[in-house]
């Protein structure tokens, strides 16, 4: 494994670089959190390698909360546009990776999320300091990226400290190869550390693992635990709406002058309509059902599936809620 | 390699339009804009309004694609609004088929509830296309009234089908009913199949898919062998919008049969 340094002071020229072959976002610090902000010639910019994921979740690059997804009676395509997210963290990447299981690995494939994808080149950064609302070390990751993204930067010292995982990555490598070094020993160290570092903070933030049997135990979970669990939800749903891998949607038609657009919006489990047919009959009718569908969904059924849990640890369910419920409160509690 | 758009409906017209009963009708699109084998669904479009899924109820070896419908919904009542000739979309097929080279020689059980018989009707005119391969097709159809039963014209001409043997109940007669009355399990008192190999079919409202899917698991019926019709909010029909999940399955994957082997450990599958 060949590790690039890319010089701290290349870091901005790689991104100007990079915006003439497409859109280039790139994290910045506001207000003591991140986003993800497209880089414009005419503004001055400073990227942020090290603070956790951005506020936002990132599944919008390639599933728009609205997105038309067929016209009627005549179709047309969707314009490939070529981005770049620099800076995304790792449990972006476990979102994407349940993202293109669904949308890619499971057949049919959606030929939007397909063309979105391809166009999309992912340049993720270590997280080298987990807040309290991390908990990527219990579902199965760690705060930097090993696979999904093209590329893997570690901020060190003397510049970003770059790890290829695709040829799309190597290929950025040696088109700017007069911004890249190759990575010395001391900033090797140094990524080895911040690394452990990383992991350590971790494993005090989150001292208990998860039951091996985790997916069982929500499976038995009797009335009252599902009761208990649910008892402060408020229902504003921003924990599904928050979160990186909740893919769940609905498709509905608008006329569209004399065509008609097929809309595929974001949906989620609670909502008291979700699961309702036609003739009235609605199996998840109680919140509480719904509430707890959220966790078969994400660590049973999913986990059944594909071998993972449908979640990436980072926080923004916890972080969003407005009754501050603590996904993992009640996983540790099974 | 670029993939097809799973999301746009074919474009086909309605051929015609046959009223069933006071709210459920036969709707026949123009040519076959999709293929499919029985126990498949499709989701039709109403344009501008939105689509809802259906299990054809014509013969896959035919000419025809038929949906029968209970206007019930938004979508279903803007489909009852549209006459021969309008613009409609069809996706699809979506779902398993049913497996029906593991029925040969063996006799065939269907229940049917109200205007549930519709996707059974596409089942049983697939079995009656080679009707010598199985034993015998028996088929039990219950109603609210003698005016709420479907292809009540067809029906008489399917008993006269060699191999073929169909029993009709209805909850409430009237003065030319000649049949049973009593909700369809009155029909399921004398089941007179070898069930220790037959296949069940159900479908119906959920009520009713309750209580004859408790009555066959009585009779004896083995539980992979009864296959159930769920009805679920669907919305992709390709397995990714999750709207349709019952425990682990996506029923417009997976389904949109199932069978009580699959759902009998899930509580209220029906619902």
């Amino acid at each position: 494994m060949k590790l690039y340094l890319l010089p701290s002071n290349n870091i901005k020229s790689l991104i100007k670089k990079l915006a003439q072959d497409g859109s280039v976002y790139y994290p910045i610090l506001e207000d003591d959190k991140t986003h993800l902000v497209k880089y414009a010639e005419d503004k001055d910019f400073e990227p942020d390698f090290e603070k956790i994921r951005t506020a936002e979740n990132i599944k919008h690059f390639f599933f728009p909360s609205r997105d038309v997804v067929a016209k009627f009676p005549k179709d047309s395509k969707i314009k490939a546009v070529k981005q770049y997210l620099f800076g995304v963290k790792s449990c972006d990447l476990k979102g994407i990776d349940v993202y293109d299981r669904v949308f890619l690995k499971a057949e049919p494939v959606d030929p939007l999320y397909q063309t979105r994808r391809e166009n999309t080149v992912i340049i993720s950064a270590d997280c080298p300091k987990p807040a309290d609302c991390c908990f990527c070390n219990l579902v199965g990751i760690g705060p930097y990226g090993t696979g999904i993204c093209d590329l893997n930067v570690t901020k060190t010292t003397n510049g970003l400290v770059c790890e290829t995982f695709t040829k799309r990555g190597e290929e950025i490598i040696e088109k700017y190869q007069d911004l890249f070094e190759d990575a010395g020993k001391e900033e090797i160290k140094e990524r080895e550390g911040i690394r452990k570092g990383a992991l350590k903070d971790l494993g005090k933030i989150n001292e208990k693992p998860f039951k091996e049997d985790l997916a069982e135990r929500i499976e038995k979970a009797g009335k009252e635990v599902m009761r208990d669990a649910h008892k402060e939800c408020v229902e504003c749903f921003a924990c599904l709406h928050a979160c990186p891998t909740c893919y769940c949607f609905l498709l509905s038609d608008y006329k569209k002058g004399k065509d008609i657009e097929r809309i595929r919006t974001w949906d989620a489990c609670y909502y008291a309509a979700y699961a309702r047919v036609g003739g009235g009959a609605n199996p998840r009718s109680d919140l509480m059902e719904r509430f707890w569908n959220r966790f078969l969904c994400k660590f049973n059924y999913f986990n059944e599936y594909e071998g993972l849990f449908a979640c990436s640890g980072c926080g923004r369910c916890y972080r969003g809620c407005s009754a501050k419920i603590d996904i993992r409160e009640i996983l540790w509690k099974l | 390699m670029e993939a097809l758009n799973p999301y746009y409906p074919i474009p086909t017209k309605i051929r015609d339009i046959i009223p069933e009963t006071s709210n459920i009708t036969t709707f026949i699109l123009e040519g076959m804009p999709i293929q499919f084998e029985a126990g498949q669904f499709a989701e039709l479009t109403v344009p501008s309004v939105g689509e809802a899924p259906f299990t054809p109820s014509s013969s896959p070896f035919g000419d025809d694609l038929e949906f029968t419908v209970m206007k019930v919904g938004r979508v279903t009542e803007a489909l009852f609004e549209l006459k021969k000739g309008d613009l409609v979309g069809v996706r699809g097929p979506f779902g398993k088929a049913y497996p029906l080279k593991a029925f040969k020689g063996k006799e065939i059980f269907i229940v049917g509830g109200g205007v549930g018989f519709a996707p059974l009707r596409s089942l049983f005119l697939a079995l009656v296309h080679n009707i010598k391969d199985y034993k015998k097709v028996y088929i039990r159809y219950g109603a609210r009234t003698p005016d709420d039963l479907v292809y009540r014209k067809l029906i008489p001409q399917w008993q006269k089908i060699k191999g073929v043997d169909i029993t009709l109940t209805v909850d409430v007669g009237d003065g030319a009913w000649k049949d049973t009355v009593g909700v369809v399990t009155v029909l399921l008192d004398d089941i007179p199949v070898d069930l220790a190999q037959a296949p069940a079919f159900v479908c119906g409202p959920p009520l009713m898919m309750k209580f004859v899917t408790q009555r066959l698991v009585e009779a004896g019926f083995k539980h992979q062998n009864i296959y159930l019709s769920m009805e679920k909010n669907m919305s992709c029909g390709i397995g990714k919008c999750n709207h349709c999940r019952v425990g682990k399955f996506y029923v417009c994957k997976d389904g949109p049969v199932l069978t009580w082997e699959d759902v009998k450990d899930i509580e209220e599958p029906f619902l």
